[in-house]
């Protein structure tokens, strides 16, 4: 929420990728550390060469100064992804994927390139999976009721997308159900 | 006043660097008043040093190390900083790259007074080193740490005479000061005058080096003048003879500082392609700027040759023939070993050119006649390329030339007398952002950035501009683009002198000249301070880098041109065994006014001479092979002063001798007065009055009347 009230339309990706970054990741150190408290927890000790879970930002953190290398999570793979794609492309709901899937996928990818096996697939795979979902969730909001509100498996970059559209469309549906136009009321009369 | 052995020789007992390395983070991190100036490196301005300052920021910024980078030209500015330097409080480490072997640091001149908590680091790839620095060992120990390359393993010698002269002054001692003074009088390697007064009789109090000085206090002194055992006098003449030979025999190169920064990651082992790719230009600036002999650089390469091949994936088989790369993936960074040949950028010129603005190919086919510019026609004709196909520039050449050209070359070229045309170096891969770049048009593009990246006009050409291309005129005035980027249509609301004088726009020029005159030296000064990080930016920003290249591709030509009119007109004359060469007048003439360019030119003109004249050796000379020395000299009208640039060659081509002309300008100006002034560290570069260079040549030349 750091723009002017004008702009702040909804949240920006990039506080979404902030809040992503607190979840955990997997890392090799390469350096030792303590236990050491942060505002957020406790994290560690790193002891090289076992693994370790930190939050992400602590991991690019490291990976930026070559003290570790990351584990990419186990859906950031290219089977996972074809396989996901190929659903998207064939049945007309969401498939399932990870919430925060594009703002951990895009920082991974870009800090830690060289961890993840075949990053330039992977990245295509994910513009083709985001291109997919994207034709779908158009094609969902030009069907909006004002009853249906479950949307599985959208993940949380789609959902801020069609927020502002979305809450501003609900509202006026609801207000025209509830009210139903009176001309038309007496017309049927 | 320690030297570090460099990690094969370490042992318990004898620190290495990555122990000084550790000491450095320890200083930093737990002294109370730990501040952004808390560790301050001083870089040199030559691309070894850029390149050594960029790997030294890189570990520092992984360590969370604050650090600051100020760049320095020269002693004099040395000297200022070190005053500055005395006032900074929370100073506890200062690193020197490239400057500060041949200064006698333990000194109160420089930082014998500084406070204990203060560690001088020397990265120094200049010999010969002042050997108080080395050896000496005073109050305050172990504040000057030099990180030695190995070399001074070999000075076992020298140590035993140093050491024998510094600790056993005799009652007669005011004798030996004396004498030990005179000798360092004609070493001095570097000092500073000032700039207008005829520097005379002062002089052995401003240079002296003094040996038997450095860092004992006087009571010492007295109390081992009492000393029972006496040497002889045989053992000190033989002590000092051994002194004096290892300083006067000339200036040369060790290990790059780039190398010695490397060394350091790898014990750390913290080495990255980034890290290797810095110390490979690092290297092959030195062997192209003729520093190191060919063996030395052979010796270095097959280290990094291992290096890449450790680090990087094998490259894929096709790419061995040809000087052709790919990179494999956008995200291909990797640095692959490749045979470079020894065109100037052939990769960004055409054909032609390169080999036309090639040190080795034109000086052998002699470029500067018409004849010799046939000849090169016919060269290429015989490899199978016609005329406009040499014109073509080379990623636009047939492919099938391109792979040929390795072949061919390897057959006909040896005809025409061009025999070592490759020599094995290294490509680094941008993934799909650019074309691979080899190292040594990477050195080029860094080191025409720092020579005139701002402060000259040069005019570059834009592609496809020959021959009639889309736009006509040929060239466009080189403009560094700046962050802030000035869009074209504001260039009228710049006011005179622009807010910064490193972007030069067509509009602004005649403000900005006024403006020149009126500071004077101070826009003289601020120009290489801004080459100096568009530099240090460019090493880490490959758009900026090839850019540049044209930057470089100008600088050639004009050194060049300048080069073939030098020949054409037989401007060389003979002054008793040197060749000398005064540069009044030309197109490029404030061109040549700037240092770096040059001693480019002098080494390209004693390439040309290299076999056509027979060598020399000149009379204050300590070895008696025959080598080329050339002195060059160029009018700077601005400030009615003459450059003058002294280069000794090798008769043999990949042979570099000792630089004696740092000694030998000394000694001529101590002995015709003339007013000089040292602008750089390099001391063969001197800066002198115009008037006094006819006798200061003269008394040159004569030389070695000892």
């Amino acid at each position: 929420m750091a723009l002017p009230p004008p702009l702040r339309i909804s949240v920006t990706p990039a506080e979404l990728e902030l809040i992503a970054s607190e979840q955990l990741v997997e890392i090799v150190p390469l350096v030792a550390m303590e236990r050491t408290a942060f505002i957020s927890g406790a994290y560690g000790p790193l002891r090289p060469p076992t693994k370790c879970k930190v939050p992400i930002w602590m991991a690019t953190n490291l990976k930026l100064k070559k003290k570790c290398h990351i584990v990419p999570p186990d859906w950031l793979n290219v089977e996972f992804l074809q396989e996901r794609l190929n659903r998207e492309t064939s049945v007309p709901e969401f498939s399932e994927l990870p919430f925060r899937f594009a703002e951990i996928a895009k920082v991974l990818l870009d800090v830690a390139s060289d961890d993840v096996s075949n990053p330039d697939k992977i990245r295509s795979l994910l513009q083709d999976i985001r291109e997919a979902r994207q034709a779908k969730s158009r094609d969902g909001l030009s069907v909006l009721d004002h009853s249906e509100l479950s949307l599985p498996n959208l993940s949380s970059m789609e959902i801020n997308e069609i927020r502002p559209f979305f809450i501003r469309s609900m509202g006026i549906l609801t207000k025209l159900v509830r009210e139903p136009n009176p001309q038309q009321m007496n017309q049927l009369e | 006043m320690v030297y570090l052995p460099p990690p094969q020789f370490a042992s318990a007992s004898r620190p290495s660097y990555g122990e000084t390395y550790a000491k450095i983070l320890a200083a930093h991190r737990r002294s109370p008043a730990t501040s952004a100036s808390s560790v301050i490196i001083l870089v040199a301005p030559d691309v070894d040093a850029l390149c050594a300052a960029h790997m030294l920021a890189e570990l520092f910024k992984q360590d969370d190390v604050m650090h600051r980078i100020i760049p320095v030209s020269g002693h004099a500015e040395l000297e200022r900083m070190r005053d500055e330097l005395a006032t900074f409080t929370d100073l506890h480490t200062l690193i020197l790259l490239n400057m500060g072997a041949i200064l006698d640091l333990p000194s109160s001149e420089w930082f014998g007074e500084f406070s204990t908590q203060l560690t001088v680091h020397v990265i120094d790839s200049s010999r010969p080193q002042n050997l108080a620095s080395i050896f000496g060992i005073g109050e305050g120990g172990n504040r000057i740490v030099i990180w030695d390359d190995g070399g001074a393993e070999n000075l076992q010698e020298e140590r035993k005479a140093w050491e024998a002269l510094a600790y056993e002054p005799e009652p007669d001692s005011d004798e030996e000061d004396s004498e030990l003074d005179s000798e360092e009088d004609v070493e001095g390697d570097d000092d500073d005058e000032g700039e207008d007064d005829a520097y005379d009789g002062g002089s052995s109090s401003g240079k002296r080096r003094s040996l038997g000085d450095g860092g004992r206090p006087n009571g010492k002194r007295r109390r081992i003048q009492r000393r029972p055992s006496r040497m002889s006098k045989e053992d000190r003449a033989q002590y000092s003879s051994r002194l004096e030979k290892y300083y006067m025999s000339g200036t040369w190169h060790g290990q790059s500082a780039c190398g010695t920064i490397y060394l350091l990651a790898t014990v750390l082992e913290r080495v990255d392609n980034d890290l290797l790719w810095l110390a490979i230009l690092g290297l092959t600036h030195q062997y192209t700027t003729s520093r190191i002999s060919r063996n030395d650089y052979d010796k270095y390469h097959s280290i990094y040759y291992d290096e890449v091949a450790r680090l990087n994936p094998p490259p894929p088989a096709s790419a061995a023939n040809d000087y052709d790369f790919k990179s494999q993936h956008p995200d291909d960074t990797s640095v692959y070993a490749a045979d470079e040949l020894r065109f100037m950028m052939f990769r960004h010129w055409n054909l032609y050119d390169a080999m036309y603005h090639s040190s080795y190919v034109a000086t052998r086919l002699g470029i500067w006649k018409e004849r010799g510019r046939k000849r090169l026609t016919g060269l290429l004709a015989k490899m199978g390329f016609s005329i406009p196909e040499t014109q073509q520039p080379y990623p636009h050449m047939a492919k099938d030339l391109k792979l040929s050209l390795r072949q061919k070359l390897d057959q006909i070229a040896p005809e025409y007398g061009l025999v070592e045309l490759s020599y094995p170096s290294f490509t680094r891969c941008y993934g799909y952002r650019s074309q691979p770049l080899s190292a040594c048009d990477a050195v080029e593009a860094v080191s025409a950035l720092l020579d005139v990246a701002g402060g000259v006009r040069l005019e570059i050409e834009v592609e496809g501009a020959r021959n009639g291309g889309e736009w006509f005129g040929g060239g466009r005035v080189w403009n560094i683009e700046r962050d802030e980027g000035r869009k074209e249509g504001e260039h009228e609301h710049i006011p005179p002198g622009g807010a910064t004088a490193g972007v030069k726009t067509v509009n602004a020029m005649g403000g900005e000249a006024g403006m020149d005159q009126a500071n004077g030296e101070g826009q003289d000064l601020q120009w290489w301070i801004k080459n100096f990080w568009t530099a240090f930016d460019a090493l880490g920003d490959i758009v900026r880098l090839r850019e540049a290249l044209s930057l470089a591709m100008a600088l050639h030509k004009a050194i060049v041109r300048q080069g073939s009119s030098i020949i054409d007109k037989h401007d060389i004359r003979t002054l008793r065994g040197h060749r000398v060469v005064t540069i009044t007048q030309g197109p490029d003439l404030a061109l040549f006014a700037h240092p770096g360019v040059l001693s480019r030119l002098a080494l390209w003109l004693v390439e040309a001479l290299r076999d056509r004249l027979s060598g020399t050796s000149t009379a204050y000379s300590r070895s008696k092979r025959k080598s080329l020395p050339l002195v060059l000299a160029c009018l700077n009208e601005k400030e009615g002063t003459y450059l003058v640039v002294g280069v000794m060659a090798a008769l043999n081509f990949g042979d570099v001798r000792k630089n004696e002309f740092g000694l030998a300008f000394l000694d001529a100006k101590e002995r015709c007065n003339a007013r000089t002034r040292h602008g750089s560290f390099d001391t063969s570069v001197l800066e002198i009055n115009k008037d006094d260079l006819k006798v200061f040549l003269e008394t040159l030349c004569d030389g070695g009347e000892r």
